[in-house]
Parts: C-alpha cells; structure tokens; sequence
C-alpha cells in the first residue's frame, strides 16, 4: 500500500517536472525562431550536428567601416590573469592573449608554421657556419658545429620601434638570450634556446657572454645554431626581444616583478598598453608609430569574463569577441545574431595511452617493460578497434570533436597524413585480435582471461573535470566491455587533474597501477612529436621502438628540409603509430570563436597578425536580437 | 579589557605556529606541485625539473617549512610562482577589493537585517511576519552561487542596471572620484547578491531574539511604569536582543575576509576568495599558506573583537 503512494507521488512530482522541461524547450524554440533571420553560415546539419568544415576561419565584413572605435575583448577564464606581460617571462595562457595585442614575435609564420620573412625581421641562412663563432669554440666543438650547425643573419626593419620611440635593435634581441640563459632567470624559456652555440656555457657560469650570438650591426644579428633541422624554422628561434635601454640594468630575478612587466609593460606591436587593472583588465591606446601602418581602432579594452557569463556578455555587446569560447556552450547559442562563429582546428588531441614500462629517473631514460600488462600489441590494437569515436564526437560533442585518426593532428595541414584511416570502429575485429592474441573467455561469464587464464582486469585512469569526463569515460569502459574485456576506472573513481599526471609520471615516478589512461596533448606548431614520443619524461606510455627513434630522427635531420622528404617520413611515423599502437588518438577538436558582426578583419588563422587592420562599423557593439 | 587583549594575542601565537604547521604539511600533500601545470610539449622537461630544484621543491618538507617560517618572521612572505610578484603584495591587492567588497557587504547585510528582524519580532505571527520568514527560509534554501548567477543575470545582464564583472572600469585614473564611484558600483551587485541570503540568518536571530525578550519580566515592569510602545522596543527589547548579533559580528568579519568563492568567480571580482582557490589549483604554496595564516589571524582576531564587542553592548558581562 505504501508504495503504492510513493510511487503515486513520484509520478506526480516527474509531471510537474515534464511540465517545467517543456515550458523551457517552448521558451528555447521561440529564441531560435527569432534567430533565424539573421542566419549565418553555422548550419545544424542532422540532429543538432556540426561541422569544422562549415566554419570560416576568417571574418566577413559587413557595412562600412567608422574611423577609430574602441573593441571590447574577452579574455575568458575563471582566474584572474597574472599579469607577467612580457614574451620572455609569461607562462599563462590569458597574459599571452593580452601580449598578443601589444608586442609581437620578430618572425612571422605562416598556415604551415614556417618562418616568414613578412614580419618585422627578415632572415636568410648563411652558406656556412659563421668563422668568428668557429673561431672562439674549442677544436673539437667547432669541428661538430661546423658539421651540424647553421648560422642565420636576421634583420630587423628600421621602421620597428619600442612603444618610447626606441628602435628594436639586434642588442636588445641579444639580451632577450642573455636574460633567459641567466641561472637567475625565473621563467620556464630556457629549453627553447639551448640550440644556440654558448648558450649551456653562460648557464652554467663558464663564459661571460654567448659565443653564438654575434650583434653586426644596430639592427643586424647573426646567431649560430648547434643543429640545424626543420625546427629550426618552426618555432625552434627565439624571436621576441627585451628591451636592453629599459631592462638592462634591473637583476634578472627582478625583471618579473618590475613595473615595467606588470604595471607600464613594453612592446613593439599594434596596441600600446595605457592602464591596467591587476588581474581583470587592461585598457590599449592605439601605436601610431606601428611598422606595418597606424591601426585603425583608436583603442582596445582586455577584461575577464567568467566562461559562466560569457554568452551573456557577447549577447549584451559588452564584448566584441573572446579569446576562446567554451565549446559546449554552442549548440545552445548557434543562433547568436550578433555575432559570427569564426572555426578553427585545434592543435590538439585527446588520446588513450598504454603503460608499456617505466621511467629511470637517474639516466633519464625510459625503461620498456617487455612483460608489462599491456605488452601484446594486438591488445592494443583489438583495444582501439573496440571504441567508437565517430559516436563519442557527434553524441558528447555535437560534432565539434570527431574521430582522430592519426597522432599528427589536421591542424598541421602539411603533414597529417588524411589518407590514412587509424583503426577503424570494428568490434569483430577487435574480438578476432583478442582470440588470435590468447585472450579467451575461459569460464564462460563473458570476460576474458589473460593468455594464462588468470582474471584479467585493465586499470583505466581519466581525468575529471567537465560534464563529459565521466560518460566518456563509461562509454569506453562499456565499448571494451563489449569486446570482452574488463576495465575498471583506476580506484574507481574519476582522477583530480595533479593527481592523474603524478601518477601517469609528469615526474618520472610511474604509479604501477596505472595500465591505461586518457589524456590530450596540445602540440607545438613544429610538427616533430619527439617531445612526446621520443626517450623524454612526457612519453608517458613509456614504450621505446628502433623504427620510431629512426623515423624521429629523419624528421628533424638535415635531409628533411625537403618537405616532401618529410612529409613522406612523418606519414610512415604515423603508421608505425597505427600499427605499433603505443597510444591512440581518440579525438581531434574544432576552436569557435564568436566575433561581434560590427568587427571587421578579424581572423584567427594561424600566422595572421594583421591588427592594425581590425576595425568596426558601429561606436557600440551590436546587441543580439 | 587591555590585559584581556593582550592575553588572547599572545595564546594565540602558538596557535597560528601549530596551523602554519598543518597548512604546510597539508599543502604539501596535496598531489602535484606549481610546476604540474606546465605539463606542454612546448616546455623542456629538464627546464621544469630545474625550476623545481631551484625552488627547493625536491627539499624535505621541514627544510622547506624553516626556509619560509625565517621569511616570514623577517617579513618577507615569498614569492608567489604563478604571479611572479612578492606575496605580500599580490595579496595587499586583493585583500583591498575584499575589504570593501566585506564592508559593503555588512552594511546591506544589517540594513535588511535590522528592520526585517524587528518587524518580523515585533508583529509575529502577522502577514508581515510570515512574509519575512518566508523569505529567510527561501533564503537558507538558495545555494548562493545559482543566487549571484540570477541576480548577474537579472540586474546585469537582462535590465542592464549594473556592470557584470570586475572591480572597476577599465581606463579610469586611480585616485579620481570617478574611480571611487566606478569601484562602488561594481561592489553593489556581488554586495548586494550576497548580504541578500547571508542576512537571513541574522533576521532570524533577530526575531526571535526579540520574541523571547517580549515576554521578559523585565518588560513588563518597563511597561508598568508607563513607557511608550516604541521606547519599550527601541530600548529595552532591542538593546537586549542585539546580543547575539553582536557575538557574531566579529566572526562576520572574519569570515568575509576570507571572500566568497562563489560571488568573487561568478562577478570575476579579483578578491581573496578567488585568489586562495586558484592558488590551491594551481598549487601555489606560498600563496595558500601565506593566506591561510592570514586567515588564521583574522579569526583570531574577529573572536577578540566580538569579546570586546559583546561587553560593551552588555555592560553584565566582564571580560577579564
């Protein structure tokens, strides 16, 4: 009887609560209807699904343009932004979004993340090694420079200033090195100059300057490399400058702390910075005196927005455009009149890994497990057959993730390799592979054995955060499940972000329960993977191969200068990674970006830097209607 | 109450030594350290390891414990290694947008609270009462951060009336009278949001503080004598129920010190609350324990204060 009335009153209360739900989808359907007008491209293809492909990467303009004009940028975080504004000592992702608008790489690049000679220095390889560097090296070292190294004259243009007026000189790009090789130096550049010849010397106390680095003339400079490769040239040169007349004579371990970081910092970009708010916002004044030409906006304004508020905010016009739009928030605002989606793919990748051995701390090395749980690889192989990411991308992510197919993401055009497919969805497969490998279900309850039929169970480590973390995580527990294999969360529950790279090894010390785990990577725009794959820490699976040390190795030698040479070794290292299956990208992702319809020249294609052409067609900001 | 003071200042150094202590070892605990987050292809791990050993992180924990204690007593609370700025500084900044984000705060707080509470004590049980007990217990019942979110999406965003994020518009000169408006403004929302639902619990206090005095011997020996209505309540009912207000002042202050987590993320406010989470977050050591001790202090304090608050407004209680 008493049942009876609960489940009486459960139906009563999941009636008004249908009731309630209905009257929300009512009120969301006729916002939609009063959207359609002002159409867009954004076109909801079956179901509520999305495309990359349908996004543009770059604004339309529309009506025309208004002189001056203040923009309004999002910066979107829940953290207030540190404030190290200055390329040489940040580390937060929100102070370089603020960077971006005042001070800029002396290299430009281009779609494929090649050095340009359109920015505001030019460079050209010398024939050979500079003799003056050769000169100063010990006989041995000069030998091997002289045979791997190149050395490479930049030019900075003359029409390129300081926001005080003061040209940007070879010094002051000379002294960026110096600070950043100081044992003093608080940031976290250091690895990314090691390639110059000097560098580790001056490091470590044993020269007083830098012999790679030799200042021509005011606005020439030669640095001499100690292996010349592709790298090089993407991403592998040190291109911003710190001003030596201001910075000169601060101690190094102050220079991030100074006034002239936090409060009144300097560059040589679009945008001079006028004010600062700590931690939420920052006010820019035109630079008249910018090399490729006076701006066109007469000011931008940077301030924090809550991800909880941001739709609002771009609803309201408060802000024209934000540095990154929370993804799961589109589907429910694709209709925005306002604003224009502006699409990118992002130059990352979720991935499962597979814990193939461990990491020797003291010789730095990873150390393979020939006998480690996950050692079979068509385990491996059956494992990436069983899941469905082409399922996984449309049902969580409408569409916006989709199937990875290969561990160099599309991002990098030149080089991800669209012919080949990854392990495609095929349970049959998956469950063939099982059987071939002596992984049967020997009592019958549905579950394989290991090869000795002993109880067979993965540990699965992912990471919490966010509405997806745990379906997706269920969902590929219960793909595997599928193929008969058994793989329990680690602990069972979902791991806190520290936590879970503590224990997959961010500093070397493995936790061995660990079998498999789900991460992403955001790739550097150089394509070599060897920071993640070769004998480094972040090789988190661990697993150690001839053929990829080989193929690792062609891709940044001499020989792969030549793009084709290139391409064609980082195709055959994407195979090997299909075959060999040490990790297994899951998912690729798009980047959306809304930008206020008043804006115009507004991109966010890689390599463009063209702000000073940014400009709007209204004194405000247009309201959603 | 001088002696007094100075007897609870000093019992109170072994304590804040014993939860500087604790804070330590807890944050060091914690999984991860300042450097996790840097995890990026981009960044040469043998930079990071580096990084590590230069800041002593690879120290035993006592050894690291005695480096920042030595600081500390010297002043120098370290240097935060997110900000890259001296501690002591990062958090002056923020402890100001707090402290008067508090102050705002409180007053609304007793604004709404004292009116509501007499009434609701002086006519119980009347319409006027159960509407102000109503809202207390919707009051009790709202989670504050779905609160501050309708109330930003109300006032800020749908009617326009007030600015929906940060401490201050951007642009303006410090120090001009601009300014100081500005900042008010952009204080009267996340204030107002949150005096809203933390004065429902002092509105019932209130009441029924007020009720229980009602029927006080003593205020019918008041009324004996022939005071008005209104003297009975101004001043003999509500001086006596102010008590336990009173009591709470001080871990009021305390309290609001620490900021509101949730009102400082929800209207980007950059204030304490924001900072002590994100500095957990982000592993911040030297922040989180700086902050903690900060704290500690201040409660210490605000329990001092409501002493010494407690005695003035009740004359039968000696403090000694």
């Amino acid at each position: 009887m008493k049942k009876a009335t609960f489940s009486k009153l459960l139906l009563a209360f999941l009636l008004v609560f249908s009731l309630v739900l209905t009257a929300c989808s009512k009120d969301g359907d006729k916002a939609k209807d009063s959207g359609d007008k002002g159409d867009k491209k954004t076109e909801e293809k079956e179901d509520g699904l999305y495309s990359i492909e349908d996004f543009s990467n770059t604004k339309t303009n529309e009506g025309k343009a208004i002189e001056g004009g203040n923009l309004n940028y999002g910066l979107v975080s829940d953290t207030a932004f540190e404030g190290t504004l200055n390329w040489n000592f940040y580390d937060g992702n929100p102070d370089a979004k603020i960077l971006d608008w005042f001070d800029e790489p002396l290299l430009q690049w281009d779609v494929n993340y090649v050095y340009t000679n359109d920015g505001a220095a030019s460079y050209e390889t010398d024939a050979e090694v500079s003799p003056a560097v050769l000169e100063k090296l010990p006989a041995e070292q000069a030998a091997e420079v002289k045979e791997n190294g190149v050395t490479i004259t930049f030019k900075i243009r003359d029409n390129v200033n300081w926001h005080d007026g003061k040209p940007v000189t070879a010094e002051d790009w000379a002294f960026a090195h110096e600070v950043i090789a100081n044992p003093k130096y608080d940031g976290v550049r250091y690895g990314d100059i090691t390639n110059v010849v000097g560098v580790e010397e001056y490091h470590d106390g044993k020269a007083d300057s830098i012999t790679g680095i030799e200042v021509i003339d005011e606005k020439t400079l030669k640095i001499t490399y100690k292996e010349q490769s592709p790298s090089l040239l993407t991403g592998g040169i040190w291109t911003y400058p710190l001003a030596k007349h201001i910075f000169g004579d601060m101690p190094v371990d102050k220079i991030s702390s100074s006034k002239e970081v936090r409060e009144k910092p300097i560059g040589f970009g679009p945008f001079i910075v006028d004010s600062i708010v700590p931690g939420e916002s920052v006010v820019m004044k035109k630079n008249a005196d910018y090399w490729r030409g006076e701006p066109k906006l007469d000011s931008v304004t940077i301030k924090v927005v809550n991800p909880t508020v941001v739709v609002q905010a771009l609803e309201k016009g408060e802000i024209d455009t934000v540095s990154e739009f929370p993804v799961d928030q589109f589907p429910a605002n694709a209709k925005m009149s306002n604003v224009e989606y502006l699409g990118a793919i992002d130059r990352a990748y979720t991935y499962i890994g597979f814990k193939l051995g461990s990491y020797d701390k003291e010789n730095k090395s990873i150390k393979p497990d020939p006998n480690a749980k996950m050692a079979d690889v068509k385990l491996r192989q059956a494992m990436w057959h069983a899941v469905d990411n082409d399922t996984v991308g449309k049902k969580f992510y409408h569409g916006l993730r989709w199937n990875a197919t290969t561990l160099i993401p599309p991002s990098h055009p030149e080089f991800h390799d669209a012919t080949n497919e990854g392990r495609k969805y095929d349970p049959e497969k998956a469950k063939q592979l099982l059987d071939e490998a002596g992984y049967k279900d020997v009592d019958g309850d549905g579950i394989r054995e290991d090869k000795n039929g002993k109880p067979f169970v993965i540990n699965f480590a992912s990471m919490s955060g966010g509405d997806t973390a745990e379906p997706l995580a269920k969902y590929y527990i219960q793909a595997w499940k599928e193929v008969g294999l058994n793989v329990e969360l680690l602990d069972g529950r979902l791991q806190e972000f520290n936590t879970f790279y503590d224990r997959v090894g961010q500093a070397g010390d493995d936790d061995p329960a660990v079998d498999i785990y789900q991460g992403a990577w955001g790739v550097g725009i150089d394509v070599d993977p060897t920071g993640l794959y070769g004998n480094v820490m972040f090789n988190f699976s661990r697993w150690q191969n001839d053929k990829n040390d080989e193929l690792l190795a062609k891709g940044i030698s001499k020989d792969a200068f030549d793009v084709e040479y290139r391409k064609e070794v980082y195709n055959k290292w994407q195979q090997l990674m299909v075959d060999e299956v040490p990790v297994f990208p899951t998912l690729y992702r798009a980047i959306l970006v809304p930008v206020n319809n008043r804006v115009q020249n507004y991109s966010i294609e890689e390599g463009w830097n063209e702000k000073q052409d940014i400009a709007v067609t209204s004194e405000k900001a247009l309201k959603a209607k | 109450m001088w002696k007094f003071s100075l007897r609870r200042i000093i019992t109170m150094i072994p304590q804040i030594i014993l939860l500087s202590i604790v804070v330590f070892i807890l944050a060091k605990m914690m999984p991860g350290d300042a450097l996790t987050g840097l995890i990026d292809p981009n960044i040469d791990p043998s930079t990071i390891e580096e990084k590590r050993e230069a800041l002593g992180l690879n120290d035993p924990w006592y050894e690291q414990y005695a480096n920042w204690i030595s600081g500390v007593l010297h002043g120098d609370l370290g240097q935060s290694f997110k900000f890259k700025m001296p501690v002591s500084e990062l958090v002056w900044q923020r402890l100001v947008n707090t402290f008067w984000l508090s102050v705002l705060t409180l007053i609304i707080t007793y604004l709404i609270a004292v009116p509501l509470g007499i009434t609701s004590g002086r006519f119980h049980d009347t319409w006027a009462d159960r509407i102000i007990t109503g809202y207390t217990y919707i009051g009790f019942a709202a989670p504050l951060f779905i609160f501050a979110l309708v109330m930003l999406w109300i006032f800020g965003f749908y009617l326009d009336w007030f600015p929906t994020g940060g401490s201050v518009k951007p642009g303006i000169e410090p120090g001009t009278l601009d300014y100081f408006m500005s900042k008010v403004y952009h204080m009267l929302l996340p204030a107002l949001s949150m005096a809203l639902i933390s004065t429902v619990s002092t509105v019932q206090y209130l009441r029924s503080e007020i009720i229980d005095t009602k029927q006080k011997d003593f205020i019918l020996t008041a009324r004996a004598k022939g005071a008005s209505e209104s003297r009975v309540y101004n001043r003999h009912i509500l001086r006596n129920s102010l008590l336990p207000i009173a009591a709470f002042f001080g871990y009021e202050i305390s309290g609001l010190i620490g900021g509101s987590i949730f009102i400082e993320n929800i209207f980007g406010y950059p204030g304490m609350g924001q900072l002590f989470l994100n500095s957990i977050l982000l592993r911040d050591y030297s922040v989180v324990t700086a902050l903690v001790l900060l704290f500690g202090i201040f409660t210490i304090l605000g329990s001092l204060l409501s002493d010494i608050v407690l005695s003035i407004v009740d004359p039968r209680i000696r403090i000694k």
